[in-house]
């Protein structure tokens, strides 16, 4: 198992892995520039990939979740998902047939791309205290990709934002108002 | 491949060669812009090459990968290869990626080559 941080906030994954009791045996690695969203396509987190040991993909990231964090706002349940991860890695099982795992996610739209480098040089000019720049640059993300939550959301603690508080509502308002996109994987279809 | 999967530069997108093959690996060469065996065709050499810099923009659309720049911070971020991403999502093949743990180790996919992997991507937001 490798853990990443989709996160530039040190210090808080540093806290949840020192708080965590079940003993982390495991690599977590810091993703603050969200190389992974944009290698893998990934438009949210909690997500996992499962990949086998010819470092073939055997299930791309999609709307099932190995954590009950988020089951009232998405209403998927994380049980079938760890059953399905076990069932894996103990007879090699996968949920999806490799046809069906291909293309399973669609490729990031012109749109999405620009706005993970937008976000890149927000969180890089952050760092340097050029919030205009900063500022400049997350408005420029969000408005590219509206309904990523890697960008809409991840950038509301960075602006001073609550990614708990009122916004996250009204970003989940309009999320399941443009009928819950995730660049063209359909919800219904992945449960 | 021996390139930075992304790249962020503070000096605009013009540079210069030398900086060009440390950041990513490409070289301009007679034959085209290459990087070990690799030589893709530069029809206008004139939009490439300006006073002995590079034009990273002109790279970036040469090697199919994005590119966005913040004029008044003179920042450019390059992105990842386009063809990585379908490999990935069209053909399963994972995409390596090396990132630091907390105590700023780096770690690659890589490295657990011949186990099956779990990839957990999770924050704090």
């Amino acid at each position: 198992m490798i853990a990443v941080a989709i996160d530039e906030a040190t210090d808080t994954i540093r806290d949840f892995i020192r708080d965590n009791t079940d003993g982390i045996t495991y690599p977590v690695l810091m993703d603050s520039d969200h190389l992974l969203t944009e290698l893998y396509a990934i438009s949210n987190v909690p997500t996992v990939v499962l990949i086998d040991e010819n470092d073939t993909i055997a299930q791309p990231n999609w709307n099932a979740y190995a954590t009950d964090t988020f089951k009232d706002f998405t209403g998927i349940e994380s049980a079938a998902q760890l059953d399905a991860i076990r069932r894996w890695v103990i007879d090699g099982e996968t949920l999806m047939s490799p046809d069906d795992a291909r293309g399973a996610v669609d490729d990031l739209s012109a749109d999405e791309e620009q706005a993970r480098l937008h976000f890149r040089l927000a969180v890089h000019l952050r760092s340097t205290g050029d919030t205009a720049g900063a500022e400049r640059n997350f408005d420029r993300a969000c408005e590219l990709a509206p309904h990523d939550w890697t960008i809409r959301r991840a950038s509301l603690p960075l602006r001073g934002g609550d990614p708990f508080g009122p916004e996250f509502f009204e970003l989940l308002a309009e999320f399941n108002e443009a009928g819950r996109p995730y660049h063209g994987v359909d919800h219904s279809g992945h449960r | 491949m021996t390139d930075a999967p992304i790249a962020l530069l503070e000096t605009g997108p013009l540079v210069d060669p030398g900086t060009l093959t440390e950041l990513i690996g490409w070289e301009l060469k007679p034959e085209g812009l290459c990087r070990d065996e690799q030589c893709v065709i530069v029809t206008d050499r004139d939009a490439l090459e300006h006073d002995g810099n590079i034009d990273l923009r002109v790279v970036a659309s040469l090697i199919d990968r994005p590119i966005a720049i913040d004029d008044d911070a003179g920042l450019v971020a390059l992105g990842a290869t386009r063809a990585g991403r379908r490999a990935a999502l069209n053909d399963l093949q994972a995409p390596d990626f090396t990132l630091p743990d907390l105590d700023g180790t780096f770690h690659s996919l890589a490295d657990h080559r011949s186990k099956k992997k779990l990839l957990v991507a999770f924050s704090s937001w």
